[in-house]
């Protein structure tokens, strides 16, 4: 087939298309490139928008991180090779409780693991839609791993990170969660207020005013009349002036988890010290710097405030 | 032979789009800037300055709300207490 400059122009939208379907093809063989497991199995029949269901952390040193927080939270690890990529799932008592992958820092950049925090929504695109018309933005667009779900990556006007995860599973019921499993989450944030807002419109939060002692701003987001994470404005002292997601753990003494972890070769970001609900939580470093916090909860129902 | 070469030509534009697509998206798992799992924070960061009375954990149901007004969100109604995580164990 010889063309001369006219036929050319005739056949460009097949030949567009044609570059269109390879990128597609291309992209859903890279998608296709991890098995991701379900977060629940047998699935689950419940939807709750707006839940922390998943965490990830990205680390350059996997056998390391397994090793701290097997040693600290009692995860075991089931590895998902495929390729040169690892990523393991971390269990507890066999329930997949986040997931951990190896990935090397950029050479040359300055940068620190963290974990990323994965939000329940029912419609992955038309979540990140809302959130680019809000201010955010996608940093990763939506993609599918059947068995896991529609995931994309965002980041808040504020530029926090976090993902939101269509469950193909569905979500895991409202339980209190067993020492070990991560129990809260907690958006810090330079304006809580405005934060407060953008989740609001993108999850259909029920937003709750609850200033700490110390008259910073804090307020809780909720669904179903089950709160689901808290947002505080950045530490008055605080060097750390990146807007960030924080995840905890529970855990039955923090005084003693905190010194597991220094054991383990994590170290202390913040004290174990009294919180809200009357219990203290503790925030520490894995050995690769990814902050993780930690939180004491009692079984029983104290309404009261600690003083 | 022009035959060919458009053949090849649009083969390997399309293995070009391929890949400047992957590194668009950030490349979830196999690598990327940003990635779906694979996200590192700008380092540099430390915490501290959790002053005394800095509270970062949920409620414990019930507890009072300040009076509500000049948001940007649209606040829970002020008859409604705060709620706590959820209550029940597993397997109960």
């Amino acid at each position: 087939m010889n063309l001369n400059r006219p036929q050319a122009r005739a056949y460009l939208p097949q030949r567009l298309l044609a570059l269109l379907l390879l990128g597609v093809f291309g992209s859903s063989i890279n998608a296709a490139s991890i098995e991701l497991p379900p977060l629940n199995d047998p699935a689950s029949s419940e939807h709750h928008v707006g839940k922390v269901i998943w965490v990830d952390l990205a680390t350059p040193d996997l056998a390391g991180a397994e090793h701290f927080y097997g040693g600290l939270f009692g995860w075991t690890f089931r590895e998902i090779r495929t390729g040169r990529i690892d990523y393991v799932v971390a269990l507890l008592d066999g329930r997949p409780v986040a997931g951990l992958l190896q990935k090397a820092i950029p050479t040359g950049e300055h940068r620190q693991p963290a974990w990323l925090t994965f939000i329940a929504v029912s419609d992955v695109a038309a979540t990140s839609r809302t959130a680019l018309s809000n201010g955010a933005k996608v940093l990763a667009q939506a993609r599918n791993f059947p068995s896991r779900g529609w995931q994309a990556v965002l980041a808040d006007p504020q530029g926090a990170v976090f993902a939101v995860l269509a469950s193909s599973s569905g979500d895991s019921p409202d339980f209190l969660a067993a020492p070990g499993e991560w129990i809260w989450s907690a958006l810090i944030a330079n304006d809580p207020d405005k934060d407060a807002a953008f989740y609001q419109a993108l999850l259909g939060y029920d937003v709750f005013d609850l200033p700490s002692d110390d008259g910073s701003e804090h307020v809780i987001l909720s669904t179903d009349n089950v709160s689901r994470a808290g947002i505080n404005g950045m530490p008055h002292d605080s060097a750390r002036r990146h807007p960030h997601w924080l995840n905890f753990v529970r855990v039955v003494d923090a005084a003693d988890a905190v010194a597991h972890a220094v054991a383990l070769g994590g170290r202390v970001l913040v004290e174990p010290r009294i919180d809200r609900h009357g219990g203290r939580v503790a925030v520490v470093a894995d050995p690769t710097g990814a902050p993780v916090g930690l939180m004491e909860w009692s079984d029983t129902d104290s309404k009261q405030e600690p003083k | 032979m022009t035959t060919l070469t458009e053949r090849w030509r649009m083969i390997a534009l399309g293995f070009l789009v391929t890949a400047l697509y992957a590194c668009a998206v950030g490349g979830g798992y196999d690598g990327g800037d940003v990635a779906v799992a694979g996200y590192y924070e700008p380092g540099g960061y430390e915490y501290g300055g959790w002053g005394p009375g800095y509270h970062v954990g949920p409620a414990r149901g019930g507890e009072r709300r300040p009076a509500q007004g000049g948001h940007s969100y649209r606040p829970a109604a002020p008859s409604r207490s705060t709620p706590s995580i959820a209550a029940r164990p597993r397997g109960r």
